[in-house]
């Protein structure tokens, strides 16, 4: 608590004691006025006003003394020596989780290389398998390119580039079996 | 008039007794409110010396780990190396495995030594995305199994001591799969 609580209250109680006081003269002001006096009314009516006006000028006033307070000793704290230690020390805790997720992603990020590194080889070998029995298949049918139609040998040919190049192993392997059967 | 002055002066003397009463409360409690202030004070500094100590801890910490991870960054890196290299030589192998049978078996179709050499290769991928150690294992007996298999056909066949036209004990090995 910035402020003690009972000066606070004094404080209140002092504005609307203003308060009540400038209510008052206003009615007094009022009443003068009624009973036709002159003079009197208007000077009234410039003292009640004068007092109500006080009376908020005072909350106002110790309102702003109660937040510019409040701001000093916020700031103050922020500026403490405990404080900053414990910001240190948060700032340091949050490098060091940021240090264990870089490990997991930097672990993470190798090991997806190293597999793309695998896929990519066994891809080429599989390139290289299929394109040896795709020439195995070409000679046999050159082979037995005497004893088949030119339709057939150019389809069974298309066919085999055609599953060469789609990478089709099944494909192939039917296919050799086909030309084997054919001889 | 006189009642109004009594009734100021009750209010005052009012007053005078609160204040009082005050100065006494606060005469009497003096030595408990400084020690009180003096605690809080000690207590501060003691959280300090402590958030200190704790930070200081942390930097050590963290650099331990800094140099920790970035070690075993490195050894895994060179690890992974090491299984990209594992992986081509056994690449290799498998290719060799193939020429040498087809070198034994000079009339072996060629989809037959391309299947041999696939479900070698299958093996091997089986053993190397094998998640625990003990499956990793069984592939990898599995593996060396097929290949010597392999090798004892070719050998039997080149030596003469075989007359099949094809390595049947290697065709029955993928056939069981």
């Amino acid at each position: 608590m910035p402020l003690k609580t009972p000066f606070a209250i004094l404080i209140v109680r002092i504005a609307l004691l203003l308060l009540l006081a400038a209510f008052a003269v206003l009615t007094s002001a009022d009443l003068l006025l009624w009973l036709a006096i002159p003079g009197l009314p208007g000077l009234m009516t410039q003292l009640g006003l004068a007092t109500l006006l006080s009376a908020f000028a005072l909350l106002l006033i110790t309102g702003l003394l109660l937040i510019s307070k409040l701001i000093v000793t916020a700031c103050l704290d922020y500026f403490s020596t405990r404080q900053r230690l414990q910001r240190r020390l948060l700032f340091s805790q949050a490098k060091q989780e940021q240090f264990k997720q870089l490990f997991y992603f930097k672990k993470l990020q190798i090991n997806y290389f190293n597999e793309v590194k695998r896929k990519r080889l066994l891809m080429t070998n599989n390139r290289q398998q299929l394109q040896a029995l795709s020439h195995a298949i070409d000679k046999d049918l050159l082979m037995i390119k005497p004893q088949l139609s030119k339709t057939t040998y150019l389809q069974l040919q298309q066919e085999n580039t055609r599953y060469r190049n789609q990478q089709d192993i099944e494909a192939l392997l039917t296919l050799q079996q086909k030309i084997a059967t054919l001889v | 008039m006189m009642t109004l002055k009594n009734r100021v002066l009750a209010l005052l003397n009012i007053f005078h007794t609160i204040k009082d009463e005050n100065l006494h409360w606060r005469t009497a409690n003096q030595d408990q409110q400084a020690q009180l202030k003096h605690r809080r004070v000690l207590a501060e500094k003691t959280l300090e010396a402590e958030l200190k100590r704790k930070s200081v801890q942390l930097t050590h910490e963290i650099t331990l780990l800094r140099t920790k991870n970035e070690t075993e960054l490195a050894m895994f890196k060179t690890r992974c190396k090491q299984d990209i290299k594992d992986y081509k030589q056994y690449l290799a192998a498998l290719d060799q495995l193939k020429r040498s049978i087809q070198a034994s078996y000079t009339h072996l179709p060629e989809a037959v030594a391309f299947t041999i050499h696939h479900h070698a290769k299958h093996l091997l991928n089986q053993m190397w995305e094998a998640e625990d150690f003990e499956q990793k294992m069984h592939h990898e007996i599995q593996l060396i199994n097929f290949m010597t298999t392999v090798h004892e056909d070719a050998r039997l066949h080149l030596d003469g001591a075989s007359t099949e036209k094809l390595p049947e004990r290697t065709l029955s090995l993928i056939q069981r799969k």
